[in-house]
Parts: C-alpha cells; structure tokens; sequence
C-alpha cells in the first residue's frame, strides 16, 4: 500500500472510527430516515395513489434530507481542540484528506440509504422489483456524487459565520441532476422495468459521481488553507 | 487599465447599452413585424433571450476569473469575477421575470419546467449561494476563495444540469403549443434579436467595468486603512 | 535580523538556514497583524518572540508553519519556499499550541497512530509506545482523550508534537494553562530540543519562561519586531527592556 492510499485510509478510519463511538450523526440521519417514513405514511393517500408509484421521489428527498442532516457535521468533530489544525498541518496531501472523508461519509450515506429503503419496505410493503442490484448501484452511484459535493461544502460552511444554514443553499441546486437521474433509474426499476431503461441514467449517475469527486478533490485545499 | 480609466469605459459603454437598449424597445414596440401565432406578447422575446443569453456569458466569466484567482490569487480577478456575479444575476433575474409573463399568455401559465427557464432558475441559486458565501466570512480573503469554489463547482454542474432537465422534459411533455424560437425566424425578427443581443452584451460589460472600478476603488480604501493601522500602531 | 548570529552551543553549519522569512506579511481584510517580518534561524537556535496580545504572534507562527498563507512575503524550511513546493517540508515542521489538536473520542494510541501515519512514519509499532512512555502516558495507552485528566492530555500532544522528531520545532503559548507537571516536562523536554541541530521558535507573553532556554529574542509589537537580538543582548533586566519597547510603540 502506498503512503498516499495509507493516508486516504486513516483519515476515513478515524472519522468511522469517531461515528462509531460518538453514534451523533447515524443516530439523527436514521431516526430522521424512520420518522419521515412515519410522516409520509399521513401525508399519501394511498387509497388515491400507490405507495409504489410515488415511493421512487420520496426516498430519495429522504436521503437528500437525511443525508444533510449528517454530511453538513462533517467538520463539526473536527473543530473540537482545533483537531484538523494538525491534519493541515501534516505532509498528507490535502486530497487524501478530502478522498479519506468521502469514503468515511458515502458509508455513513449508504448505510442511511439502505435504511431508508428498508424504511419503506416494511412500512409501505414497497416491491424493490427484480433488479435489486441495478437499484443499489443507483443508490450507490447517487449517495458518492452527494457525499463529493456535501463533503467540499460542508468545510465551506464550517469557515462561515451562517454554518450548516448555508449548505442547502449551496448544494439543492447543484444535488438537481443527481435527483433527476436518481429518482428517473428508481422509479423505473420499482415499476420493475427492463434494465436497458436505466443503464443511461446509471451512466449519468457515475459521471455526476465522478466530475464531483474530482472537482471535490482539486478544490478542497482552497476551502481548507488559512 | 487604471481605475478611474475602468470607470469612464464602463460609463461609456452603460450609457451606450442604454441608449441601444431604448432602441431595441423602439424597434420592438413599433418596427418588427407581428409573430402570427403568438401575437403581440412575442416581441417580450427581444429582452428574454438577450437577457439569458447574458447571464449564462456572465457566468461563464465569473467562473473563469473565479478559477483564476485560485491560481494566481491577484486580487483584480477576484474583482472581475464578483463584477460578472453581480451582472449575471441581474439579467438571469430579468429572464426570469420576463420568461413567466410570456408563459401566461403564450402558455396560460406562469410557470412551467421548461429546460431553459429550469437552468436558469438554479443558475439563479447558484449565484446567491455565490454572494452569501462571500458576505457571511469573517476573513474576506476566505470569502473570496469560498466564492470561487462555488463558481467553479457551479460551472461544472450546469452541463449536468442542463441534461438532466432535457432528459427529465422528455419523458414529461409540457403542454407546449409553440416553442419561444425557431430556426424560421423572419427577416427582421431575426435582425432584431442580433442587435438586442449585441446591445445587452455591451450593456453587459458596461455594468461589468463600472463594477470592476467600484471594487477597485473599495480595495483601495482598505489599503489606506490598513496603512493607517500600521502607523498608528 | 537579517544575519545569522553564531548562536550559543555548537550549531552545525548547513547549506541553508533552517527558516528564512523575508518581507511576511498578513493582512485580514483592513486589518494588519503582521507588518513586514523578517527572519532567519540556523540550527540549533531558539527564538522567543515577545509580545502584547493583538501584536500578531500566532499570525506570525501561523505562516512559519505553513498553516497560514502569507499576503506578501515568502517562508522557506531548510531551503524550501514553502508556497512552492507540495508540502513534504511539513515532515519537518512541528507544532505545539495551547490547543491539543486530538481527538477527544480516540484513545492516546489511536490519536498518535493517526498523526503518525499521517507524517508516513515507518516504525510506529514501537514509536507509539515508546512516546507514550517518555511523556508518562504508558499505563494510558488505551485510554480515550476525554477520559485523560488535563496535565495528562497536555503531555499526549507534546508527544504528538513531536513524534515525527521535527528539525523545525514552532510553540505557541505552549505553557498556558498548564499543570506543574505538564510545565516542567515541557520545560525537560524543551531543553533536550536545544540539542543542537533542532530550531525552535515560540511565541508567548510570559517573560519568564519564554527567556529561560532562548538564544534569541523578539519583541513583535504592532505586525513587526520592534526589538531584536541575542539573549545576551536582552540582558539581565529584560522586563524594563521589554516594557519600555511595548509602551513606546503602542
């Protein structure tokens, strides 16, 4: 293992590692992805409409929600005896920090999107179809492209005076194409259509991932330098 | 260019754009010639798309002296790309005010997710998330960098979001009887928007230099009271 | 300060200072907090910057370790501009501050393992422990952060400070708010650092402690030195020295 993918690795392990003892952020992420299941199943008249014709929408603002709630406090630990100072102030190179963050939030993130499906298989007896792996990889594929953006703008956020306010400000309007794609590739696969209808989206899904994460990586020093 | 040079060119130009933008009005109140289906309501068109057509210039621009300053870190890019913030916003609002009252009569609704209309929408976002970022750091410099970030990221996501809301669009047909343009535009309608788009672009940089200047001139006051605080220290 | 001054001790001559400042300045917005400071260190000097609170200090140390970029003026580490080059100067650079920087949810082990592979050290199976025993932690290796008493979490990040074995070492207000015991292994260890082939710059408003190991001594008033030269220079009554510096600048 090179010194570079060692470092990416210790940076996700201690923030694991934090989650893991602290539970704040998967304790509010899954209580929130339980009780909007609960304020949905009173907010859809389901002898209007079908739970599994509008289910695809709302998991996923649950996740974008839920995952706010979250990703927005990536920094917060952090701040706590100036800790990052002497991340910083280590030769790891600043991207490693950012990729080792990432990883250490998508599976914070893809835990919170797994609950959430589970979340609306047992309350709503949601029919995940016959593709279940193409719906992970969607899932999969989305919770990366959020977590890029959310990581980058959350170290934005934590240097303003406006904090965690500001990140939905910042990241909706960028989270667009994401939904779009991701609610397109579920709604499909809940309807349990043929997998050739959302191989584009699942593409779209991977390069949105990709460009952020990119993106992420080249910009985070900028957001994170004195 | 010195500052107080920025400044006459910027007021040079405004009033230039002012001038050729009271002659669009002109020319489109009383030369242009009726579009046939839609009727007079149309000729809002001759703001619309300049206006858009701006915005999207404008934050182009502010992306690229955004990403510039994170390279270099010259102060004056960051200036440019606040001056092309600003102008952005300014026009992708007067698209956005003028893109709804054509809808109500050409469509019989204020609002619909017409592709464009979307983009410009989040373009809209993006640019506010772009100035509170900048005003809502205690350390300017900060603010300055936090801003950029968010132009660049912005830049990136607007290919994605452009396809993503076509795509979206495509599987949801809007109850479109005419599109706003045409490759049929007529003569003069199609002369029209040239020159309307040519006077919005100058009206444009006016804006922009004049705003250039003023950030020039504030930067400038800081360096005296910073070569105050030190003396009286 | 421009000249190196052949310090006390036997400072082996190197190709180049160990930290060459020159023209730094920092600037937030309208506000100076450091004015155009220069400075140059060989090894095994150690430099104590006095100052009034406000006079730019930690601004000052913030861009010596590579933490703060300056608005104007260049850093160089053993050579090295620090604007420049990616960052493999930071191996040799170590902080201490009044903050731990540690996370108080890890055990005393866990925060060195992370630092360490975070600086690419190689032996850290025995490094740790070893660390961990010379600032008095062994017995603690386990423990979480939050559950260490306060002299005991100030031991663990002098330790971390200095687990990569800096050549550059840079202290801010290192003695505020510690314990007796704390105080006095810092000073221990503090003066093994004056080895000889280690460099130490630390800021601080106390007098006392800031003079006890220095070489060299600073009087940053208002972004700039407003006094500088030799421990010897500052002589015996440094206090009036300093006094007198303070009010005539302010």
């Amino acid at each position: 293992m090179t010194a570079y993918l060692r470092q990416v690795y210790v940076v996700m392990w201690k923030d694991a590692l934090l989650e893991l003892r602290t539970r704040e952020r998967v304790s509010s992420m899954g209580a929130f992805a339980v009780l909007a299941g609960v304020l949905f199943n009173y907010s859809v008249d389901t002898s209007l409409v079908r739970m599994q014709d509008i289910a695809a929408g709302l998991i996923w603002v649950t996740l974008v929600f839920g995952g706010l709630l979250g990703i927005g406090r990536t920094f917060h630990l952090e701040a706590q005896d100036d800790a990052f100072q002497g991340v910083l102030l280590s030769p790891t190179p600043k991207d490693a920090v950012f990729f080792g963050k990432v990883l250490a939030n998508f599976i914070l993130l893809f835990a919170v999107a797994l609950l959430v499906l589970g979340v609306f298989t047992l309350f709503f007896g949601l029919d995940l179809g016959s593709h279940p792996l193409a719906l992970l990889t969607a899932f999969g594929l989305g919770s990366l492209g959020f977590v890029a953006l959310g990581t980058l703008f959350s170290a934005v956020t934590a240097g303003t005076r406006m904090g965690e306010t500001l990140l939905p400000i910042l990241i909706f309007p960028l989270l667009v194409p994401m939904v779009i794609y991701g609610v397109g590739a579920t709604a499909r696969l809940l309807a349990d259509r043929p997998l050739v209808e959302v191989a584009g989206n699942l593409r779209m899904l991977a390069a949105f991932a990709l460009a952020t994460l990119a993106a992420g990586a080249v910009l985070f020093r900028f957001v994170v330098e004195d | 260019m010195s500052i107080s040079g920025m400044r006459r060119a910027g007021t040079a130009l405004t009033v230039l754009g002012l001038l050729g933008m009271a002659f669009v009005y002109w020319l489109s109140f009383f030369w242009v010639s009726t579009e046939v289906s839609q009727g007079v309501a149309q000729r809002i068109f001759y703001v619309h798309v300049p206006a858009a057509w701006t915005s999207f210039l404008a934050f182009g621009l502010c992306a690229l002296t955004s990403g510039m300053y994170l390279w270099l870190r010259d102060e004056r890019l960051d200036r440019a790309a606040v001056a092309a913030a600003e102008g952005g916003m300014v026009f992708a609002t007067i698209m956005l005010t003028t893109g709804p009252l054509w809808g109500r009569i050409a469509w019989g609704t204020y609002w619909t997710w017409e592709p464009r209309l979307t983009l410009t929408l989040l373009m809209w976002f993006i640019f506010l998330g772009y100035f509170m970022v900048r005003s809502s750091s205690d350390n300017p410099e900060k603010g300055k960098r936090f801003a950029a970030v968010v132009a660049i990221v912005g830049a990136l996501d607007i290919p994605f979001i452009h396809l993503s809301v076509l795509w979206f669009r495509s599987l949801h047909p809007q109850p479109v009887v005419v599109k706003p343009e045409g490759p049929t535009l007529p003569g003069d309608m199609l002369t029209l928007l040239l020159t309307s788009l040519a006077v919005f672009t100058l009206l444009f940089f006016g804006l922009f230099l004049l705003r250039y200047a003023l950030e020039g001139l504030r930067s400038g006051l800081d360096e005296r009271a910073r070569r105050a605080s030190v003396l009286g220290s | 300060m421009a000249e190196s001054h052949p310090s006390e001790g036997s400072a082996p001559a190197a190709d180049a200072p160990v930290l060459d400042a020159r023209g730094l300045f920092r600037e937030y917005g309208p506000v100076v907090a450091v004015a155009g400071i220069d400075l140059e260190l060989a090894a095994g000097e150690f430099l104590s910057v006095f100052g009034p609170n406000g006079a730019g200090k930690s601004s000052l140390l913030g861009m010596l370790s590579g933490a703060l970029r300056p608005t104007r003026g260049t850093v160089r580490v053993g050579g090295v501009d620090l604007a420049a080059d990616g960052g493999s100067w930071r191996r040799h650079v170590g902080v201490l501050s009044h903050r731990g920087f540690l996370y108080a949810q890890l055990t005393a082990e866990e925060n060195l393992r992370f630092y360490g592979t975070l600086y690419d050290l190689p032996d850290l199976e025995d490094r740790v422990p070893e660390r961990l025993r010379q600032v008095g932690l062994a017995g603690k290796a386990r423990a979480r952060v939050r559950e260490l008493s306060h002299g005991m979490r100030q031991r663990l990040s002098l330790a971390r400070a200095l687990l990569h074995d800096p050549r550059l070492v840079l202290l801010d207000e290192p003695y505020t708010g510690l314990d007796p015991s704390a105080a006095a292994l810092l000073r221990g260890v503090l003066t093994e650092l004056r080895d000889g082939e280690r460099t130490v710059v630390m800021v601080t408003h106390n007098l006392h402690e800031g003079l006890e190991l220095a070489t060299r001594v600073a009087v940053q008033v208002g972004g700039r030195f407003a006094w500088e030269g030799t421990r010897a220079d500052a002589g015996a009554d440094f206090e009036h020295l300093y006094h007198r510096v303070v009010e005539e600048r302010s």
